[in-house]
């Protein structure tokens, strides 16, 4: 190995293979993914799946972005090593199956993150709401006493009231509440990453990812009972 | 330091003919350059990573102000530990072994200057960037869009006059440190170009942009900076021995299965992406195994006899202690890859852990070696120029720092994955578990830190003997 | 060695490190060869044959067609259920419960749940318009055909989802066949309450 170009060209060939590997094959097989339909299971209505975000929403994620919110929150549930249905992700309440390619058609960026340090975000949009949303960022540790997660203060304004209170003032108490005759609401930034937050889901099944097996279905003339018998 | 380097080395070794050092000023002001705004980095990187760590004792810390939120500061820290310190450094002792092992000077020193300078202006708008909020979102490749072209031309106008340097050289055989700074040299601006282009630029759609992302700082970490702290070791430990590497086939062996495998992985397990992905991933990283044995099988027949040898000297001390660090991380990277293991630890702090240990406890402390050894030469200085008692606590603190931090975030993410794995303990309980040896990795930061700051007053203090050097003799011409 | 001997050496002094050639250890090669083989069984159990929809725990693409919905009829259901929620529900809402000024209910309809589909199989053919009296409401409306849109499996497969699934109707499942036979009578203006209730229901 004392020739230079020689050396070159095996740095280069072994590059080529890992960027093949990594980011020509990914790229050729999963890179264009269509929009498709959720897998029907039971009487849900198959619908197309994934929704791109709101505006608001995508307004939220840049939000999400810039604070790097993804250092202690992953957006991915994992399978456990006999289903996609199941395993420590889901029996966590983090989602209802495994995560797939699919599901981040629309993200941009996609902030999958690597880390937990917080609780994974895949589904949080199923499981909050928005008054819970702003009150944790506000104060994280006045809804889950114990939490490790920093207050986002500045996504909000303590205003004086001026006739009558504003109705998306924040309800606080405690050490919380404003000084009386002031409120707290929330910034532009507050109430876009909420509703990004709100948008997070990932529960249509897909054809990766199958809803559980059904029982099979009753005959038509058969009655009620015994359907559920069987 | 002259007290306890052995007679024999002493002779061979210093080249600090005071001739010479006239002669070399203009040369090695661009790698001097590189390798002390790479350790003014370090500093910023591990005092922002001091910042985040205190969060941990009070969430409530400097949490008011959006600048010096967590997700901020973390990534601040990432792109300055990443980019300020370990591409310069990287950059700075490539471009010292391409010239030494080349017996050549430096090509275009001052398009080197030019480029790192431009460099440190890209990483500063970077992480003033992060802090003010433009975070890319993607781990250990934060920095936004607008400092891409910069970096990418500054690397550009470096990577040139190292190519030409390596070109003018005027040894003919090749030495194992130069395919590995030529491999360092030739790896970074691929992965570099394709990351900011499909993220940045051009995005691709989906998913892929995450598997993009894991690629680019695996590769970042384990080709780039790990070649570059391994053309360092190569040098090192045979020269300061005074013993000829054992065997040039396994370095050639380790060389090329290191780029081959280690460019292989980083997708973490349950990645939502075809099982495949994540598979070729887990095989090219158990295959790293191979790198690391002929490394070792290597470096152990060279320095056998030479062990006890280890307090002599600085470089060596860090050198062995960055290897052995080295073959810890990645051996842990092995088995947190294996399904059964990574079931449990990915996505905690073991991971972390993992990086930390491979970022300061190798690739650093062999930096600091390297530093060592380099800087005094640099300015036509002896060995002498260190102060050694400075040197000896530069290396107690960083050593017992990387321990206590490593082995507290190891233990708390082992704690956190078996915790999570089971279903009897809720999110926050896990979480405040973990508080403890997190608590207790912050004390490992601040020694670490300490450290650093040490070994920066020992290097103004070095730079600080070349000026009264320096002044003395152009009075001296100027009688 | 090159002949540049312009440039000066930085650094005269010392040795440079060289390197012997000593050849690597055959336990090394060993397990080199043993890794790589664990390598292609592990690629064989777990790379899921390199195929796009193979996610973990699955292991292969035969594992997860098996995991999805198997019944015929679940997947004929499938099929109308799509239909309905691309083309009917614009009108008819998605519950089916139709809506004043764009369609009438479909949930509950007299029309819908006749003991046979012979009449209703006509309005998707061909569209339907004037006034219609739907659970004793007059509706005055036009409905555009949808002969050239689907295929004769589309319509029977939606009309078995409206009648069988939609809201709570229990009504029997319409076969292709009988799409087949009504596609062949040809009628060139939408269909009217008058006509329809002059086709026979058996």
């Amino acid at each position: 190995m004392n020739n230079g170009p020689l050396l070159f060209l095996g740095l280069f060939a072994a590059m080529v293979f890992s960027w093949l590997g990594f980011v020509m094959g990914p790229q050729l097989q999963i890179g264009n993914l269509p929009q498709t339909n959720t897998v029907v299971v039971g009487d849900a209505i198959s619908q197309a799946y994934p929704v791109a975000l709101s505006g608001n929403a995508h307004q939220g994620e840049e939000v999400y972005r810039a604070n790097g919110c993804a250092a202690c929150h992953t957006q991915m549930v994992r399978a456990g090593d006999s289903s996609p249905l199941a395993g420590p992700d889901i029996s966590h309440g983090w989602g209802a199956r495994r995560s797939v390619a699919e599901d981040y058609l629309f993200d941009q960026p996609v902030l999958l993150g690597s880390q937990r340090i917080g609780p994974d975000l895949a589904n949080y949009g199923r499981r909050s709401s928005i008054d819970a949303i702003l009150r944790r960022l506000y104060d994280p540790r006045s809804l889950v006493p114990g939490s490790i997660m920093p207050s986002y203060r500045f996504f909000f304004k303590t205003r004086k009231i001026e006739g009558a209170p504003s109705p998306d003032a924040l309800v606080l108490s405690g050490k919380d509440a404003p000084a009386p005759g002031y409120e707290v609401v929330p910034g532009p930034r507050a109430r876009s990453l909420a509703a990004y937050l709100l948008s997070l889901h990932q529960d249509g099944y897909l054809y990766e990812a199958p809803p559980p097996a059904l029982p099979p279905p009753p005959k038509t003339n058969a009655p009620p009972a015994m359907a559920v018998k069987k | 330091m002259s007290a306890t380097v052995s007679p024999a080395r002493t002779a061979s070794n210093n080249p600090s003919e005071p001739s010479q050092a006239g002669l070399n000023v203009s040369c090695p002001i661009g790698m001097l350059y590189l390798l002390g705004a790479g350790l003014v980095w370090l500093l910023v990187a591990l005092v922002l990573g001091f910042i985040d760590s205190l969060k941990f004792h009070a969430p409530g810390f400097l949490a008011d102000h959006g600048f010096l939120s967590y997700g901020r500061v973390h990534a601040a820290a990432g792109s300055a530990l990443l980019y300020g310190f370990g591409a310069q450094a990287a950059l700075g002792i490539g471009l010292w072994l391409l010239c030494r092992l080349g017996r050549t000077t430096l090509a275009g020193p001052f398009v080197v200057f030019l480029g790192a300078f431009f460099w440190n202006f890209a990483v500063t708008v970077g992480v003033i960037a992060i802090l003010c909020g433009n975070n890319t979102g993607f781990d250990a490749f934060e920095m936004p869009a607008v400092c891409a072209p910069t970096l990418f031309v500054s690397y550009a106008m470096i990577g040139i006059c190292a190519m030409l340097t390596f070109h003018q050289r005027r040894e003919g055989p090749l030495y194992p440190s130069q395919w590995f700074v030529v491999g360092a040299l030739f790896w970074f601006p691929w992965i570099f170009s394709t990351a900011a282009i499909l993220l940045l630029y051009m995005p691709v759609h989906g998913v892929l942009q995450a598997a993009i992302a894991w690629w680019y700082a695996h590769n970042f970490s384990m080709v780039f900076l790990g070649f570059s702290g391994l053309a360092s070791s190569f040098y090192f430990i045979p020269k300061l021995l005074g013993r000829p590497l054992h065997s040039r086939q396994l370095a050639a062996l380790a060389f090329w299965t290191l780029a081959v495998f280690g460019s292989w992985g980083g997708i973490p397990d349950g990645a939502p992406l075809p099982s495949w992905i994540a598979s070729i991933s887990v095989v090219g990283t158990v295959l790293m195994a191979i790198p690391m044995l002929a490394l070792g099988d290597n470096f152990y027949h060279t320095a056998r006899y030479g062990l006890n040898t280890l307090d002599a000297d600085p470089t060596l001390r860090f050198t062995y202690v960055g290897l052995l660090f080295l073959f810890v991380a990645v051996a842990q990277q092995i088995v947190g890859a294996l399904p059964n293991v990574s079931a449990i630890t990915s996505l905690t702090w073991f991971g972390a852990a993992q990086k930390e240990l491979f970022h300061l406890g190798f690739f650093a402390m062999t930096v600091f070696g390297a530093m060592y050894y380099i800087v005094p030469r640099l300015l036509g200085l002896g060995a002498e120029a260190w102060c050694p008692k400075l040197t000896k606590w530069h290396f107690g603190l960083t050593l017992a720092g990387i321990l206590i931090s490593y082995l507290a975030l190891l233990v708390a993410g082992v704690e956190q994955g078996i915790m999570l794995a089971g279903t009897n303990h809720s999110f926050v309980e896990v979480m405040s578990s973990t508080l403890m040896p997190l608590r207790a990795s912050t004390l490992g930061d601040l020694l670490f830190l300490a450290g650093t700051f040490v070994f920066l007053g020992n290097f103004l203090r070095v730079i600080g003997t070349w000026c009264c050097e320096f002044r003395r003799r152009a009075i001296k011409e100027a009688k | 060695m090159k002949p540049n001997d312009s440039k000066a050496p930085v650094d005269s002094a010392g040795m440079e490190p060289v390197a012997d050639y000593a050849t690597a250890p055959v336990w090394l090669i060993i397990v080199f060869g043993a890794l790589f083989y664990w390598g292609q069984l592990f690629l064989d159990r777990h790379a899921g044959g390199f195929q796009k929809d193979v996610y973990a725990p699955f292991q292969d693409v035969e594992e997860v067609a098996k995991s999805n919905p198997q019944n015929e009829q679940d997947k004929f259901l499938a099929m109308g259920r799509d239909v309905f929620t691309k083309t009917c529900s614009q009108c008819h809402q998605p519950t089916g419960l139709g809506k004043e000024g764009q369609a009438p209910p479909l949930v509950g309809s007299e029309w819908v749940l006749a003991p046979t589909a012979a009449r209703i199989v006509n309005i998707p053919l061909d569209g339907l318009t004037g006034p219609i009296t739907v659970k004793g409401q007059v509706w005055n409306l036009t409905m555009p055909p949808f002969r050239d849109n689907w295929d004769d499996e589309h319509i029977a497969a939606v009309l078995t989802f409206i009648r069988t699934k939609l809201g709570d109707n229990k009504a029997s499942p319409v076969k292709a066949d009988l799409v087949k036979a009504a596609r062949q009578v040809v009628h060139p203006s939408p269909e009217t309450s008058d006509e329809l209730m002059r086709i026979p229901l058996q």
